[in-house]
Formats: C-alpha cells, structure tokens, sequence
C-alpha cells in the first residue's frame, strides 16, 4: 500500500514540476483562432514567436551552435530594423540533442504551449522528419533550413524545405561532373546516412545517362577518419573523378588522405563539407583544388550574401558555413513574408507560397513548389589557396527544379 | 596494393593497442571495465594539443599529454574506483560510463564543440615509393607505439614492480597479505593505462589533424570489443586483438567495401570467435 | 497536447526500464544492448504493418514476440560466456542489429521507415489512444514484474543474483531461469518498441543506438535495480529532466554524468532502491519521527 502511494506521489509531483514550469499564460488548443479574433491592438504589442530547435548538445553540436547563432542573429537584425511592422519577433528555441523523441516533445510545445506562428528547423533529417507531420497537424508553417530527407516535404503543404532537395543536388553534381569537369570513370564514396545515400543515388543516375561511367561507390559512417584503404582502392581503379558526399569532419580527411596518396583523380564535394573552420582549417592546403556544389557563393557580388558574412563573423567570432546561410535564410524569408501578409499561420503560408526572387544570403530563391521544395541556382565554389570561391553556377531549370511529389 | 594495405592495418591496429592497453591493464588487476579509458583518450589529444601550440615540442607533448592524464587516472583510481572495488563490477562500468559522459561534455563546453585543426611537424618524412604511400605520420605511430609497449613488457616481465603486479593481478588479497602495496600497484596501473591513452589519442590528433570532443566516443566501446578479444586481462592478447581488427577493418574496406559499419566489424569478429572460443583468444592462464 | 505526449515518450522508457530491470536486476546479468530489443520490436512492426499491411493488433504482439527469441537467444548465448564478456557481447549485439537496419533495404536502410497510423475500430489513434495504449503496457509489465517477485521464478532468480553458486547448489536450474529472465525482457521491450514506432509515425536506426542502451540502463541502476519502485523512479527522473531542465538544457549532459557518478559511487542501490537514505526515510527505518515519539 505503501508502494502504491510513494509511487502515486512521485508522479503527482513530477507532473506539477514539469507542467508547472512548463505551462504558458494562454491556453492554446485553438491557437490561431483566437488570436486573430482578439483584435488588432493586441497583436502590435505582443511580439511574433517563430520557433526553433537544433541540436545545441550531442554528435551534432558543432553544426548546432552554427545554427543557433545564425538564428539569434537573424532575429537580432529583424528587431533592430523595426521588426515586424512594429512588432518584435522572439525566438522560442530547444536544444533537441539530435534525439527524435525530444523533437517531438519540442514540437508539442511549440504548437501547444508555446504560440509560435511559425517554426525553423536547425537540426539533421531524424527529428525533422520526425515532427514535421505534427505541424502539418497544427497547421504551424515549419522550414527545414538543412535537413535533407525526401519525406520532410511529403508531410503537407505547411512544410518547407530552405536548402535543395537531395535530387536536385546530386543531379548538380553529376552535371558538374560530367559537363564542367569532364570526368569520364567516376568513383563514388558517400556518408551512409540519408543524406549521402540520396546524393549517391541521384548522382549517378544522372552521371551515367550523360555517358559517364561509375566505376564504384562506397560508402562510410558518420564521424568516419580512416580512407586510406578505399582510397588506395580507388587509386587502383583509375578513376579521374571522386564524388565524395561528405560532412566537414570526414570531408577533410579524404581530401587529405588523397593528397597524400598521391591520387590525381578531382575530387567533388557537397555543401556538407562548406565548412570554414571545420573543414578549411583541418584540410589545410590540402583541400586546394576541390569543387563543391553548395548554396554559398563566397566571392557573390550581391550586397546581402557580403553582408551576412561579414555580419556573421562580428556576431559569433568565426566565419559562417552553409548551414548557418541555410537558417539565417529561413529567418529572414520568414520575416519578409510576415511583413507582407500578416502574422496568422495561415497567412504566412500563403505567403510562402507566393515568395518570388527573393534575395537571400544562399541565391536567390525563385520561390517553393506545391511540396514546398525550394527552387534556386545551385553554387559551384572552388578551394583556392586555402579558400572558397565562386567556380560557377547551374541555372538550368532541367536541374534545378526540384520533384513536386 | 595488398602491402599498402597491410601497412595501413598495422597502423591502425598500433593506435587500438594503445587505446585499449589502459582498459586491459585496469581489468588485469581490478576486473573492472572501465570506459573512462576513452575519455583519457580525448583528453590526452586536448592536452597535447595545448601543449604543442605553445611549445612546437613534439616530445614534450607526449610527456606533457601522457602525465597530466595519467594523473588524472590516479586522481579518479583514488576518488572513484577502488572505494567502489567491494560492489558489483557492473556499479563500476556504469559510473565510468557516467564519468566519460561528464568528461567528453566539459571538453565540450570548454574547447567548444568543433574540429580544432591539429597541425603537428612529425620528425618522420613520408615515404613514396611507387606503389608504397608511407605517411610520416604513421611511422610515428608505429614507432611510439612500440616504444611504449617495449617499455611496458619490460617494466611488466623484467622488474620487480612487474612482478608485485602480476602478483595482484593474480590475487589481490594474496598479494596484499604478501606485502605488495596494492595501492600503490593500483595507481601506478592507471598512470600508465591512462597515460597510454592519451599517447594514442595525441597520435590519433595528429595523424587526422583534428580534435574534437567526441573523439572518445567510436574508442569507448570498440577498445571494450579488443579487450574482450584479447582475452580480458592479458597485454600480449589484447595487442594481438588490436592487430586483428586494426586488419580486418582495413581489408575489408580496401577490397570489399563495408557492407556493414565499420565499427560493427569489430563486434562480429569479436561474436564470431566468442562462439567458438568463448574466452577469447589468450586466456588469462 | 503537449503533455499527454511528454507523458507517452516517458511512459514507453518507464516500460523500457522495467523490463530491463528483469534481466540484470532480477537475474542479475549485465545487458548494455537493450535498445537493440527496443528496436527489434520497433522495425518487425514497423515492416509487419507498413510493407505487409497486417494491423497494429497483429504486428504489435508479434513484435514482442520476436524480439522475445532473439532474446531467447541472447539468453542462450550468455550461458557460455561468463559475465563481464556477457556485458560487452550485448554492446555488440546493440551495433550488429542498428547495423543491419542502417544497411539493409527491408528496413529502410538510411532513409529510416514511416510507421502507419494503428486504428481502433475504424478510427485512426490519436494521442490519447497511444496514453491509454502505454498506460495498459506500463500496468502489465508492472504485474509480470509483481508475480515475478513473488513466484518462486523471483526467489530463484534472487538467489541467482546473489550467489548464484548457492542458487544452483539448492537445485535451482540456474541456466533455465537466466533465458525466461531474457525471454521475458526482451518480450517487453519489442513491445515498447512497437508502441515506440506507430507513435513516432517514422524511425531511423539511430533511435535504437548504444547511447539510448545506456539510458535504458541508468534509469534502473538510479532509481534502484531489483525493486520495482527503481525503474519507474529512474525512468520519470531521466524522462522528464530534459522538460523540467529545460533552461539548463546545455549542461544536460555533465548533470547526467554527474549523476551517474555520484549515484554509483554513494548510492549504488539506486535513489529508491532497497536500503537507500531516501526509500528507509520514507518508509521511516531512518527518520526523525520515531525520534519525536519516543518523548
């Protein structure tokens, strides 16, 4: 009897702990309703919450802490500039550990709890798969800035994916690689994630009926060091391209590892390696000459992109990498489209869908299909003495107009 | 290509060897698994890195890098381990999980969590043969590494504190009874073990030039898969493990391709000889 | 609703957490694989309902019954090997299986696999079905764990924890009751992980690593192995601190190890555990009541 009562204790005071902390003013069942119907004098005083998670701790903490000031700063420059027609915007942002089952928790609350207008995903394709069916649910406008999944889209019109689809890239890849590289035996070494495994795919399918031939792919694990046995492989096999979809950490080594091999064949990479500091600074000398396809064009004369670079490295003390651009980049959309529309859900995703050439740090967005693909140029930047600069650019609509299913 | 290859394997199996040549040390005296070993590892490469920015002393990198954390291993030997010695072995290997946990999160929270580059001049020059691509880098791990390991067969075979060790690791009450200071014995087991561990994550900062603070992570488990394999408790079992997996990584992703993760290999070899010898492939005896 | 979901995701470890305290608390053997159970149950109702269109009705039981063998399995496996290779194997058994479904197209290899919604008479769950779901789960593991405790099979696998050279000297067939200690936890963990996979509606092979073993681990081994009240305290303490912890959420990890250490180290029966400061203050073995009585 004892037991029951001990246990039945615990829990009452673990509930009042977790609710209690974590329970706002506003019941928010109904959400947009309501706030629509309590007038518009209370909307110029309340600021606009946009919700926000990546993962702060974990495996991913790098890329997490790059995001997380690309938010705070893009929040920071939307209320110096007056904000939302006078409203300020607040960011409700979670640390979701790269767990899915803390995304989910995130996701109730930020629907729930929270009153956000919309939602940015900082984090990788596990838990923003994993949430996006539940604000297609509350009908809460969410943006994957990097997250790459294929599925993440197929979710409902309310979800919207900032950096290109997998196939959209790959097939850039393959373009650049066939077309302005000339490569006829390529060799394939790709992360095993979905990410990797997407760009693979669509890579090849586009390499080969363009007539090149790829002669092996292979694959790695996340956080992945030692190359030198597939590389010395691939040497053997005489490829004259590599296309190696990688992250930073990997990235650098295979390019070093190469080098140092002695294996002549370019090498072509991904925006998952544009990296300043993770991947420049580890790579060193050895990554000159590599061609990435990415969203950032460094050497960009459009005034937005020299901005946010130089903006980016004030606020947080380091030059910024894609997945910064990316998020930065879903902010500020965001915000364009509140200005203009309003700052209901569902006004903000009737302006989502309506965004046309808007100009943005990662190109400019010609604007998102019916399953909120974005369609922009895909960058092509070389690494010359040590860094980044612009190579090319692929505007071809046959490539870059990502699947509207 | 095959010796290119087996080169490679060797290298990599140096670096195991000296990673898991802590834990086995540790299991060899006080039958504990301890994961912590990994969190020397990560450690160790932070400090030597300190160390060499502000000194360019390769040499003293590795003292520096292999103290300072051997120290630590006593410090933590002393606080945690041995008062736990009385209860289950398992209490022991969850707290060293929660101790590597804590340790890779400070790392974090104070180095920051990127890729720090770690640019070290190696005093090897590479060696490029026509079919042979030797880095400096990996003859400096061999080398170390069988430095270290001649010092440690010495120290262990040859001197009396070898033998007071083996003593307890036989028995540690015996060895009590018979004057050893087991103490002692204990700490001078984790200033190497750790100190080992730290040399390997050093090499490892260096060879990849990067340290980052989940370096400890892919080790923590795959050096419990060489122990395990080695025969838990015996130095020649585990360098020999090392070897093997250090190997089969490295053919099976030269010639085959990894149909499976390649830090799941280490676990299938390690299942594969558990079923037809289940106690490894040295036995303690 | 924000809550009812928190109170789902916390419900399943609560389930997770017992079950794992039948093997190593109960029988004493140390398993640090047992996400891999979890995700057993997980990817054979995913693919039972997803790919061959069987209800969660079906899928669901059967989830628990597979995972169930393999534990058999494992079970059998364990008798060969003595027991600090046996904590070790069960890493490996961990990585072997999250391999297999990292790789391997059936599972969705990288890209993960969608879970279909289940439905109750024609109506598709909602969360509050999933509580109701979790709520009756938590409650039968509850009641195998009670009559375990009771049975003879509960004194039998005591005495196999404590001295199981003593056990078997008693005429206690040792090795019989190790594999049903097995059987039963992994059954229940398939079961968590079937629960786990509809209500996430999408899982990757992520969910089921080495890292979550460990939590599932912890959460018994802090509220207390062995007892009943120590893996519900442990699970709705880990499960929750992230929420409640939530504006510390960047030192989350050094707290968890902290906690860890600290526990291991001062309390290693577990917070609630048998003869711990905090269950005999409760139940007033050593408290200041009886002081006061006395005058």
């Amino acid at each position: 009897m004892k037991k029951i009562i001990f246990v039945g204790l615990l829990i009452l005071v673990f509930a009042f702990a977790v609710f209690g902390c974590g329970a706002k003013q506003e019941p928010a069942d109904n959400g947009g309703e309501q706030q629509s119907q309590t007038g518009e004098q209370q909307q110029s005083k309340e600021p606009v919450k946009i919700g926000f998670f990546a993962p702060l701790t974990g495996p991913a903490a790098a890329d997490g802490e790059s995001v997380q000031n690309a938010a705070e700063l893009a929040v920071e420059q939307i209320n110096d500039a007056g904000g939302i027609n006078g409203q300020l915007v607040e960011l409700v942002d979670y640390d979701d550990g790269l767990d899915s089952k803390q995304a989910v928790n995130i996701a109730q609350k930020l629907t729930t709890k929270d009153n956000v207008v919309a939602t940015v995903s900082g984090s990788y394709s596990g838990p923003t798969r994993a949430v996006a069916p539940i604000f297609q649910r509350a009908k809460i406008p969410m943006i994957s800035a990097y997250a790459l999944h294929p599925e993440i889209t197929k979710a409902g019109d309310f979800i919207f994916r900032q950096s290109f689809v997998g196939t959209v890239q790959g097939k850039a890849g393959a373009y650049v690689a066939v077309e302005m590289l000339g490569a006829k035996k390529i060799a394939i070494l790709h992360i095993d994630n979905d990410f990797g495994s997407t760009l693979a795919q669509s890579f090849e399918a586009y390499a080969e009926a363009k007539g090149a031939e790829v002669v092996s792919i292979d694959s790695f694990s996340f956080g992945e060091k030692e190359f030198t046995p597939v590389l010395t492989k691939i040497k053997e096999e005489g490829a004259d391209l590599v296309y190696m979809p990688a992250y930073a950490g990997e990235g650098a080594q295979i390019v070093r590892q190469a080098k140092d091999l002695g294996l002549e064949a370019q090498l072509l990479g991904t925006e998952g390696v544009d990296s300043t500091t993770q991947f420049l600074e580890v790579a060193a000398d050895t990554a000159d000459g590599l061609v990435i396809t990415t969203n950032l064009n460094r050497d960009s004369d459009r005034e937005v992109v020299q901005k946010f670079l130089t903006d980016y490295s004030d606020f947080s003390g380091h030059a910024p990498d894609m997945v910064a651009a990316s998020t930065y980049d879903a902010f500020m959309v965001l915000a364009s489209v509140m200005k203009e529309y309003g700052t209901e859900p569902a006004q903000i995703l009737e302006g989502l869908s309506k965004v046309k050439n808007f100009e943005a740090v990662t190109g400019v967005l010609h604007g998102y299909n019916e399953l909120g693909e974005v369609t922009k140029a895909v960058q092509v930047q070389e690494v010359k003495n040590g860094k980044f600069h612009s190579y090319g650019q692929i505007d071809d609509p046959e490539i870059i107009t990502p699947p509207n299913k | 290509m095959f010796l290119q290859q087996l080169i490679n394997g060797i290298v990599i199996g140096s670096v195991y060897a000296l990673t898991a040549m802590g834990a086995t040390l540790v299991y060899g005296i006080m039958r504990i698994l301890d994961i912590n070993n990994a969190g020397a590892y990560a450690l160790g490469a932070y400090v030597g890195l300190l160390t060499y920015n502000a000194t360019g002393s390769l040499l003293l990198t590795f003292i520096v890098g292999m103290l300072l954390t051997g120290l630590y291993g006593v410090l933590v030997q002393k606080l945690l381990y041995v008062p736990m010695l009385d209860k289950s072995p398992n209490v022991s290997l969850i707290a060293s999980i929660g101790l590597f946990i804590f340790l890779s999160d400070l790392i974090r929270m104070v180095a920051g969590p990127s890729i720090k580059g770690f640019h070290a001049e190696v005093p090897f020059s590479s060696i490029y043969t026509e079919s042979l691509n030797i880095n400096g880098a990996w003859i400096l791990i061999i080398v170390t590494t069988f430095l270290l390991l001649a010092v440690l067969w010495f120290l262990l075979n040859k001197t009396k504190i070898g033998l007071a060790w083996k003593a307890t690791a036989q028995d540690l009450e015996t060895a009590k009874a018979m004057g050893v200071n087991v103490n002692m014995m204990v700490a001078l087991n984790y200033l190497l073990g750790y100190g080992f561990a730290a040399a390997a994550g050093i090499m490892v900062g260096i060879l990849y030039s990067s340290v980052f603070p989940t370096m400890g992570d892919v080790p923590a488990y795959k050096m419990l898969a060489i122990i395990v394999l080695g025969g838990l408790g015996s130095p020649v079992g585990t360098v020999i493990a090392a070897m093997v997996i250090g190997l089969a990584e490295t053919l099976i992703g030269g010639y085959i391709g990894f149909f499976l993760p390649r830090d799941a290999i280490a676990f299938v070899v390690l299942i594969i000889i558990l079923l037809f010898r289940p106690q490894g492939l040295i036995s303690k005896n | 609703m924000y809550e009812i979901v928190v109170a789902i995701n916390v419900g399943i470890f609560v389930v997770l957490a017992m079950s794992i305290n039948i093997i190593t608390g109960y029988a004493g053997q140390p398993t640090l694989g047992h996400a891999a159970f979890f995700g057993i149950g997980a990817y054979t109702s995913a693919v039972l309902s997803g790919a061959f269109g069987l209800s969660f009705w079906v899928s669901f039981p059967l989830a628990g019954i597979i995972a169930g063998l393999v534990g058999m399995m494992l079970g059998l496996a364990s008798l060969r090997v003595q027991e600090d290779f046996l904590a070790i194997t069960t890493i490996g058994i961990n990585f072997v299986v999250v391999a297999i479904f990292q790789y391997v197209p059936l599972f969705g290899a990288s890209l993960g696999l969608s879970v279909p919604r289940p439905t109750f008479f024609g109506q598709d769950f909602g969360n509050v079905h999933f509580l109701v779901l979790v709520v009756g789960l938590i409650l039968f593991t509850y009641f195998v764990n009670r009559r375990l405790e009771n049975s003879w099979l509960g004194m039998a696998l005591g005495g196999i924890r404590n001295n199981e050279m003593a056990a078997a000297a008693l005429g206690i067939d040792v090795n019989k009751f190790k594999i049903i200690a097995f059987i039963l936890g992994t059954f229940l963990a398939g079961l968590a992980g079937s629960v786990y996979a509809h209500f996430m509606g999408f899982i990757m092979s992520n969910d089921f690593a080495f890292l979550t073993s460990v939590t599932i681990l912890s959460m018994a081994v802090i509220g207390g192995l062995g007892t009943i009240r120590g893996p519900i305290f442990g699970a709705l303490l880990l499960g929750l601190a992230p929420e409640v912890f939530r504006f510390v959420s960047d030192y989350r990890m050094l707290v968890y190890g902290g906690l860890l250490v600290l526990m291991m180290r001062f309390q290693s029966q577990g917070l609630v555990g048998d003869d711990s400061y905090l269950w005999n203050m409760i139940t007033r073995k050593k408290s200041w009541f009886s002081a006061s009585t006395k005058g």
